[in-house]
């Protein structure tokens, strides 16, 4: 309490601890906005300057940083989900009307994962438009295009095999749909041409991988759970990780040479 | 790790040269801070998101419908919208070709984009007039097929898959006449064997016969002479794969044609 | 691997390198790596499909012969079990009801005499007075099914009941349909 004039916050950002946790301060000066980038964990995703259309909208249509708020807002909605949501045919149905209509914002919760992924496939296909008319593709982004198709395909795949559980009837016809066109690839499926060259029958072939027997039951849904809400998201979270570390690679937001 | 310092300029010779051709001005534009100016307006995006999600979810409710019946189908069954396209794709094709070969062609032929469509302009900057031919091809794929054809199944789909119109009443006994006929046959074709080796024959015209008839009438050209055989030949396929698909749904709709080649292993 | 530039200059042809106790090395420590990576794939491959499955019975009892009028479709078994039961003239059909196009389960239009699958829109035909044995039952006519409706094992069981077995199926463009125990024959 040496410096009455001091206000109680100055005294905390001036503190031991505060300085231990924030470097530098916040004065606005070209060093410091550097710092504020380059220093922080999460911001030094983006590059410490940007060319001046990349703040744009008309540009990037922030398409692509869009998409990754939703992806954020349907893991953080599907895991709060996941504390009441047990994936068995005897359970699942009565644990989505349980927590829509007993669970305090579980209605909100459920909504806003649905509509969080149904937007987020929206936002996905915003932004293979942006980056197709930009020409964004081009040398030197070839690879990351690659990489924002196979992002493209997972997204739906994501949104498809949670499409599966709440085990009503739109989700089971929906993927009695969906899994039937495995079983006619060919070679692979026991419906598809030339499979009995090789004697895939419906009990081994690429729709039992999926649905687990030839039947869509019990096994299914575990099956499509562990896909929605483990397997899927690591590969997405890992090829996003790839997405943005080339863009940056690649020479940052693609713009006239 | 800071990228700006090391921007690549490739490709540079041709581009150099219509950036400098270039009525519109392209400029190196200068950098700015990335703090406060991206990171801004990404915030604000974020807000104005997040506001429209929240408003979306208290007023619209996500849909659940009676518990799973393994044995009752819903009249009429819908795959989730994004998967419509596919649905409806999957009248017109076998399910082998619609569902599992059609959707790897997609996929594959985006990924190829990069590396069939060499011409170096228009790379980081709005323009139809320097790749009039790619964009076409694009919006034609994405708006004309896949997005229309999800509205299609969306909103036009009604009871036993039938067409029907926004407002009318979707009547399930509804009569339409879909007896199908297999293209041999329309065209006088009577015999099995005469009509598995015409439906082969406008098969293979179309493809690989298309393909090469276009190579011969491109061969001479720059565009032939700068993609290649190879680049020339993927991109002729996959373009006749796609075209192949507005053919089929024309000869549905039109003279109910269900099959062009009938074989005893799968059917086209 | 080796730099084969540095191996040219060094005045070693590299057609050579392949088979020296380095090449040799080399390739076949990655043929252990990706052997091994293999080996854990198609492990994975195969622990996707047990072996045994938990699936419901197959074997019903679905009452008498006299239960069911001539060249009517019984509807009583599609709820719970998804068949008909199709009887002609000359006597009983089991047909599966999972649509071959896309495995939905069609309607029967008893008006209009055919099975119409929701779905996509593919029809089946119903009953043909004129023909009772093996009947068109299931054969499609419209919409993009590729074949006919399968047709389950069906018997006649030691109390005199029909028994029908869906472990077994009998495919039309296979020519099964006029197999023994595709059509239970029966004209009391």
């Amino acid at each position: 309490m040496a410096d009455s004039n001091k206000s109680f916050f100055t005294h905390v950002k001036e503190s031991y601890v505060w300085r231990s946790m924030f470097r530098h301060g916040y004065a606005d000066t070209p060093r410091n906005r550097i710092l504020q980038i380059s220093s922080n964990v999460f911001l030094h995703l983006h590059p410490t300057k940007v060319p001046r259309h990349a703040v744009r909208i008309r540009f990037t249509w922030c398409a692509g940083g869009v998409t990754f708020l939703f992806y954020l807002v349907t893991v953080v909605t599907g895991v709060i989900l996941m504390f009441y949501y047990r994936p068995t045919p005897e359970h699942a149905y009565a644990d989505i009307k349980y927590l829509q209509f007993d669970v305090p914002f579980g209605m909100i919760m459920r909504n806003m994962h649905r509509w969080a992924a149904h937007a987020m496939i929206i936002a996905v296909w915003v932004h293979m438009l942006r980056v197709f008319m930009t020409g964004s593709y081009k040398p030197p982004r070839e690879f990351n295009w690659i990489i924002g198709v196979v992002l493209l395909v997972v997204t739906m795949l994501m949104s498809f095999t949670g499409y599966l559980l709440p085990w009503d009837q739109l989700a089971i016809w929906a993927v009695t749909v969906g899994t039937n066109m495995a079983s006619a690839t060919p070679l692979l499926g026991h419906e598809g041409p030339f499979s009995d060259l090789i004697g895939v029958d419906a009990r081994y072939d690429m729709r039992s991988f999926l649905v687990a027997g030839k039947l869509i039951g019990g096994a299914t849904l575990l099956r499509f759970y562990v896909l929605h809400c483990i397997f899927i998201p690591i590969i997405a979270s890992i090829l996003m990780i790839v997405h943005f570390w080339r863009i940056r690679k690649d020479g940052g937001i693609s713009g006239p040479l | 790790m800071d990228s700006t310092t090391t921007t690549p300029n490739p490709s540079s010779e041709v581009s150099e040269s219509t950036v400098k051709n270039d009525k519109k001005k392209i400029t190196l534009s200068h950098r700015i801070h990335t703090w406060p100016y991206l990171v801004r307006m990404e915030f604000l995006t974020a807000i104005i998101v997040m506001l429209g999600m929240t408003v979306w979810a208290i007023g619209m409710d996500a849909p659940t419908e009676q518990p799973a019946d393994p044995n009752r189908t819903p009249n009429p069954s819908k795959a989730p919208w994004y998967f419509l396209g596919l649905q409806e794709i999957l009248v017109y094709f076998d399910p082998w070709y619609a569902g599992v070969v059609l959707p790897t062609l997609i996929i594959v032929g985006l990924m190829a984009i990069p590396y069939i469509d060499i011409n170096p302009r228009g790379n980081g900057y709005y323009t139809f007039r320097e790749r009039k031919f790619a964009i076409s091809v694009f919006l034609f794929g994405f708006v004309v097929l896949w997005l229309s054809l999800i509205v299609l199944g969306t909103f036009f789909r009604g009871p036993g898959w039938n067409i029907f119109l926004p407002w009318e009443y979707w009547d399930p006994h509804k009569v339409v006449a879909l007896t199908s006929v297999d293209l041999p046959y329309m065209l006088g074709a009577r015999q099995e064997s005469t009509m598995f080796i015409v439906g082969m024959l406008l098969v293979f015209c179309y493809y690989p016969g298309g393909a090469l008839v276009g190579q011969l009438l491109l061969r001479d050209t720059n565009i032939y002479k700068q993609l290649g055989a190879v680049r020339y030949h993927i991109t002729a396929g996959l373009f006749l794969m796609m075209f192949a698909l507005v053919i089929k749904i024309f000869l549905r709709l039109a003279f109910n044609v269900k099959y062009i080649w009938v074989t005893p292993w799968f059917n086209v | 691997m080796a730099n084969l530039h540095k191996l040219r200059e060094e005045g070693c042809d590299p057609r050579n390198y392949t088979w020296s106790r380095r090449g040799f090395l080399g390739l076949a420590g990655w043929g252990a790596v990706l052997g091994a990576l293999g080996l854990a794939g198609g492990s994975f491959g195969r622990f996707m499909y047990p072996r045994v499955l938990f699936e419901p019975q197959s074997l019903f009892k679905v009452g008498y012969p006299d239960q069911y009028e001539v060249n009517k479709i019984s509807e009583a078994w599609i709820e719970k079990e998804r068949f008909w039961i199709v009887r002609t003239v000359d006597g009983f059909v089991a047909l599966s009801g999972i649509c071959t196009h896309l495995g939905c389960t069609p309607r029967y239009l008893a008006s209009e005499n055919k099975f119409k699958c929701p779905c996509h829109g593919s029809g089946f035909y119903a009953i043909d007075t004129l023909d009772p044995y093996p009947g068109i039952a299931g054969v499609n006519f419209e919409g993009p099914a590729p074949r006919p409706l399968e047709r389950f094992k069906i018997g006649l069981a030691e109390d005199g009941q029909i028994i029908v077995d869906k472990g077994t199926i009998y495919r039309s463009e296979k020519g099964q349909w006029v197999a023994p125990d595709a059509f239970l024959k029966y004209t009391g």
